[in-house]
């Protein structure tokens, strides 16, 4: 069990890192296509025709990668009222409900997702002139498969605090 | 199919996230009309042709760098310089100070957070009754949505596919009117207040501004560029980041780099969850434009509702309402594609509505029982609830008043327009 518990608390922090990561580096991306683009426009009288689709790619991309990590530290908008009135332990309770609910949509989600990007590719739909599709729009079933699992993991984790705390406490 | 929506809210007010709730009700609309659920996937991905959504992601990445900087600070410095001898002068400096703040960061709270720390103990000891301050810093946390660039500003003119520089245009006056009528409120309030007012020091003021300097050009870089029309507001945007990147990272050294990934990703899950209540939210609405959804709403209003002025009336309670419960960027992808076909049937003009909507949504962000400024401002400041609530609620009164004022008096927003 406590090896268990490391790997996942070792996956937790590589997850935590590659979401970092990608995050940097494609808002960097951003930043400087839109920079170099007005530039580009403004001093040289030049442009490049894609710019203004790579950086609309690149939106989604923060999007849904932003999603997933929001998701990794329970920051996704709800409507927030039961936390306020109701004891904590109903409102775990009800959480782990709720998510459940939110780890089944996401994969409903991610499969219909899936289906449209093998359509797209089958219809050989291009990106930025001629590039494949697949590689720009696969992280949007990738991103819901992740928050599937990601809601998953929160139901397992907020179960264990449910019954696991008294436990814990007298244990401490 | 109504017992299926009557569970979804239920969800939704269990506290089921938006976005979950939002993907279930296009998939259910779909199937319901007999359209392929494919349609959501479509949908969804329609996101990568919005224009200007990149504005989003640069303007609250830039306004959470200045937030970790000490910019904060230096805001409230100079803005007391120039404020600070008249009488309830801290109490407007708040206010401005708040209202420039909230209009970079984008209203998500980080206001009452960066600020709060700085100006609620400065206006404790400067002799102000303290329920008044609690009340004073929790409404202030909002007053910036109507400025350029505000997300919400933005998120509108996205969805309803306007001109976000008319938006930014449109905002200026009935933001103005926000402050203006909670800073003769202050003064009034202050009147008693028998500490001694300070002197206006034109040092102090030199001192503060030298101290700024590098922050002094943003607004006008920013607002600059957007309101002449000579960038659109995401190319703003991508400027606003470099510029404050290259003043708080590289040459004030306020943020180091080991900071900046945490930055980032605090911004960017804001983004995230977002811009994902959006895309599903393109799916959604797409449903209930099939399903006709907004026709069938016009037929059952113009049943009781036959001038324009009963329906701003009632689009006001209803926005009241929706923003005692619901989020203001959920509410604008989610409400507004409903609302302008209706609106436009009544008269409305597209770009009041946008600045109704949001002026009324922002009463939404300090309106009981769920205000999400209240919560933050109890928990930042360490007050109960209720003591939040009945200190909040004289701004309350006076910003539903000037909200009032908005909807009804549209010159007020279409002015600068013309």
């Amino acid at each position: 069990m406590a090896r268990l518990i490391a790997f996942f608390g070792k996956l937790d922090k590589a997850g935590r890192i590659a979401e970092n990561v990608a995050l940097m580096i494609v808002l960097a991306g951003m930043v400087i296509v839109a920079f170099t683009q007005i530039i580009a426009r403004e001093v040289f009288d030049t442009g490049v025709i894609w710019a203004n689709e790579l950086i609309r790619l690149m939106v989604l991309w923060l999007a849904m990668v932003g999603a997933v990590a929001a998701c990794r530290d329970n920051r996704h908008i709800r409507i927030d009222l039961l936390s306020h009135l109701l004891p904590e332990k109903a409102v775990t309770a009800i959480r782990i409900f709720v998510d459940l609910f939110a780890a089944v949509v996401c994969a409903v989600v991610a499969s219909l997702v899936w289906e449209f990007i093998k359509l797209e590719v089958e219809l050989e739909f291009t990106v930025l002139g001629d590039l494949p599709v697949f590689p720009a729009h696969v992280i949007v079933p990738l991103a819901f498969a992740l928050l599937s699992y990601r809601f998953g993991v929160l139901v397992i984790k907020q179960t264990l605090e449910l019954f696991m705390k008294p436990e814990e406490e007298a244990a401490s | 199919m109504i017992v299926f929506t009557i569970i979804l809210i239920l969800l939704a007010i269990l506290g089921a996230p938006l976005f979950a709730i939002i993907a279930t009700s296009a998939m259910l609309g779909f199937s319901s009309i007999d359209e392929p659920l494919m349609n959501v996937a479509i949908e969804l991905m329609r996101m990568v042709d919005l224009q200007f959504l990149s504005a989003i992601p640069l303007f609250t990445f830039a306004g959470y760098l200045l937030s970790e900087s000490n910019a904060p600070q230096r805001l409230v410095r100079m803005t007391q310089a120039v404020l600070g001898w008249m009488p309830g002068g801290l109490a407007l400096v708040c206010l401005v100070v708040c209202a420039f703040f909230t209009a970079f960061t984008g209203a998500s709270g980080v206001t009452i957070i960066a600020l709060g720390a700085i100006l609620y103990p400065a206006l404790q000891q400067d002799g102000y009754n303290d329920k008044f301050n609690l009340g004073l810093v929790t409404t202030s946390g909002s007053l910036g949505l109507l400025f350029a660039p505000s997300l919400p500003l933005i998120l509108y003119g996205v969805v309803a596919e306007v001109s976000i520089d008319d938006l930014f245009k449109a905002g200026l006056i009935p933001g103005f009117l926000m402050i203006g009528m909670l800073s003769a409120w202050c003064i009034w309030v202050s009147r008693k207040n028998t500490r001694e007012l300070r002197k206006f020091s034109w040092s102090e003021l030199v001192s503060a501004v030298r101290e700024s300097i590098w922050e002094i050009p943003l607004p006008f870089v920013v607002l600059g560029s957007v309101y002449s029309g000579f960038l659109a507001v995401s190319e703003a945007a991508a400027i606003t980041v470099v510029y404050v990147f290259i003043v708080e990272v590289l040459i004030l050294r306020e943020i180091k780099f080991k900071d900046l990934p945490r930055v980032v990703r605090e911004s960017m899950l804001l983004v995230g969850g977002i811009l994902i209540i959006l895309g599903l939210s393109l799916a959604s609405t797409s449903y209930t434009i099939l399903a006709g959804v907004p026709a069938t709403l016009f037929e059952y209003l113009s049943e009781f509702v036959s001038s324009q002025t009963t329906f701003l009336i009632l689009l006001l309670l209803f926005l009241l309402l929706l923003g005692a419960i619901l989020d203001i960027f959920s509410a604008i992808v989610l409400v507004v594609p409903l609302l302008l076909p209706v609106a436009a049937l009544y008269d409305v003009n597209t770009i009041h509505l946008g600045i109704v909507f949001l002026a009324a949504m922002q009463l939404g962000y300090m309106t009981p029982p769920v205000g999400l400024n209240l919560f933050i401002a109890s928990y930042r400041f360490e007050k109960p609830i209720m003591q939040v609530y009945s200190a909040t609620l004289p701004f309350l009164l006076i910003l539903m008043l000037s909200v009032i004022l908005i909807t009804f008096w549209p010159s007020l927003s279409l002015w600068l327009l013309r």
